[in-house]
């Protein structure tokens, strides 16, 4: 048994000017496991995911990558020192991230977008690349719109693109920022199949989500956000069916018609 | 038809002297190459600094875009060309003086760095943070993402409004033969000089001009139309 979690979240705070958005998260996500986190609009669950990468640098507590804080290292006396961002982008390089927005390149093809940050940041050859990049999109069965520009593509498919693209950085854990939640209905289902097919093989993953059914079909772990905390978290199965909260009772029954 | 009419009309004076007229035309492209690639690259630089985070960089980003962005042509070429060498030689204790050229180059240059800079600057913001976001979290530096991301996005953004800032620049070489560059306009009057006879080399001149712009911008406008196209759908 790896001792070492995937992902280590300790603590974490974030504060938006006088709006504290996050007041102490902390969490482990363990290779291979699928967290979801779920709760109400506001309760700080993007802003968490985007902690997790330091897309947005938390005010206080650290985001440890396989034992690797993400933001400080430890100096030759043993005192933590921040991190410069060339430091921070080698180690978030290792978790890919799929946003609500999709946000694929609009000037590259999907091909493109797949291969700029490997060729880029990871410098493999073109060839390494487009390898890797084609077998990703057939991982999303997207392979023959791989020469269309993002503009040309529905919802569903951006998004699949998405996926593809943070996959062919081969990261460690796959971010996923409520990665449905832009798609009509019928655009969802391709999405969340793609998003099982990973946690099925063995994807370490953190999925802020509002598709409860997937949550609980999926996850290993669920996280009940409210208000900049954990509410309540715990398996699916306790989480979904013997809540000890009232608030994720009234959330969950939200979601029940 | 009058008579002064007609001779305004009569292109032959001009076609007689079509060797050191195009000459002159020459110097108006080499003019305008080296400007537009000065106001390019000052205007990118100005841009950058009006999106930066620091108020101090920002602030003399605005500058530069207030200071030559209002400067008349004319007087920035006069200014540049008379003021600008006493100023640098009297802070090195130096005759300083500027080839005409390079006086040209210099003052077009920096007065359409203005304007690039406005069009660099709304192209740039008009790109989405997500955009942004997702290089980050992929760990591109800064650079890699100015020039992977931003940039070739800028580039077909801006390229309508940038291709009428060239050719207004284009137009605006027409004045440096004030300074005596020997530009078309400068040819046409050193012709004049000799044949007295201004009017037909005048309607040439505007006629070259207008033809020239024609072709250039609707050739660059149908390259570039299809390929920006691709990812504004």
């Amino acid at each position: 048994m790896n001792a070492i979690p995937r992902i280590r979240v300790v603590d974490v705070h974030k504060r938006f000017g006088p709006l504290e958005v996050l007041r102490g998260v902390s969490f482990d996500v363990n290779r291979g496991n699928v967290v979801s986190v779920i709760g109400a609009s506001g309760s700080g669950k993007s802003t968490l995911l985007r902690c997790v990468n330091y897309l947005e640098p938390p005010n206080a507590g650290e985001v440890y990558l396989e034992g690797e804080p993400l933001g400080s290292r430890l100096d030759a006396g043993g005192r933590r020192r921040p991190r410069s961002l060339a430091e921070i982008n080698r180690l978030r390089r290792e978790l890919g991230v799929v946003f609500q927005q999709y946000n694929l390149w609009p000037h590259m093809t999907v091909l493109g977008n797949v291969v700029e940050a490997p060729i880029r940041v990871r410098k493999l050859s073109r060839a390494e690349a487009m390898a890797i990049g084609e077998e990703c999109l057939r991982r999303v069965q997207l392979t023959d719109k791989a020469g269309e520009y993002p503009a040309r593509l529905s919802g569903g498919q951006q998004q699949r693109a998405a996926i593809a693209r943070a996959l062919a950085m081969r990261p460690k854990a796959m971010l996923f920022d409520e990665p449905t939640s832009s798609l009509d209905p019928e655009l969802t289902d391709e999405v969340l199949g793609v998003m099982r097919e990973l946690a099925a093989d063995g994807t370490t993953m953190i999925v802020v989500t509002h598709e409860m059914a997937f949550a609980r079909e999926v996850s290993d772990w669920v996280i009940f956000l409210h208000d900049g905390l954990i509410e309540e978290e715990g398996p699916p199965a306790q989480l979904f069916e013997a809540a000890k909260s009232e608030r994720l009772r009234r959330f969950l029954a939200k979601y029940r018609r | 038809m009058s008579d002064g009419l007609k001779q305004a009309l009569d292109l032959s004076l001009f076609w007689e002297y079509r060797a050191v007229l195009l000459q002159g035309l020459v110097f108006n492209a080499l003019v305008f190459l080296c400007a537009a690639a000065l106001a390019l690259s000052a205007g990118l630089g100005a841009a950058l600094m009006r999106v930066n985070r620091f108020f101090p960089t920002r602030l003399v980003g605005t500058l530069h875009v207030e200071l030559f962005r209002n400067a008349p042509d004319y007087v920035m070429l006069v200014w540049v060309h008379f003021v600008l060498p006493l100023i640098i030689g009297a802070a090195i204790r130096r005759r300083v003086e500027f080839h005409p050229f390079v006086s040209a180059v210099i003052a077009l240059g920096l007065v359409y760095s203005g304007y690039f800079a406005e069009t660099f600057r709304a192209g740039i913001e008009a790109i989405p943070r997500g955009n942004l976001d997702a290089a980050r979290g992929f760990g591109m530096s800064e650079r890699l993402i100015l020039w992977r991301i931003v940039l070739p996005q800028v580039v077909r953004r801006m390229l309508p409004e940038a291709l009428n800032q060239f050719i207004s620049l284009f137009k605006a070489t027409t004045i440096v033969s004030l300074i005596a560059v020997p530009d078309l306009m400068y040819a046409v009057s050193m012709v004049t000089q000799q044949e007295m006879r201004p009017l037909p080399l005048y309607t040439g001149a505007a006629l070259t001009y207008f033809l020239i712009i024609l072709v250039l911008a609707s050739g660059v406008r149908a390259f570039s139309e299809r390929w920006r196209r691709k990812i504004l759908a």
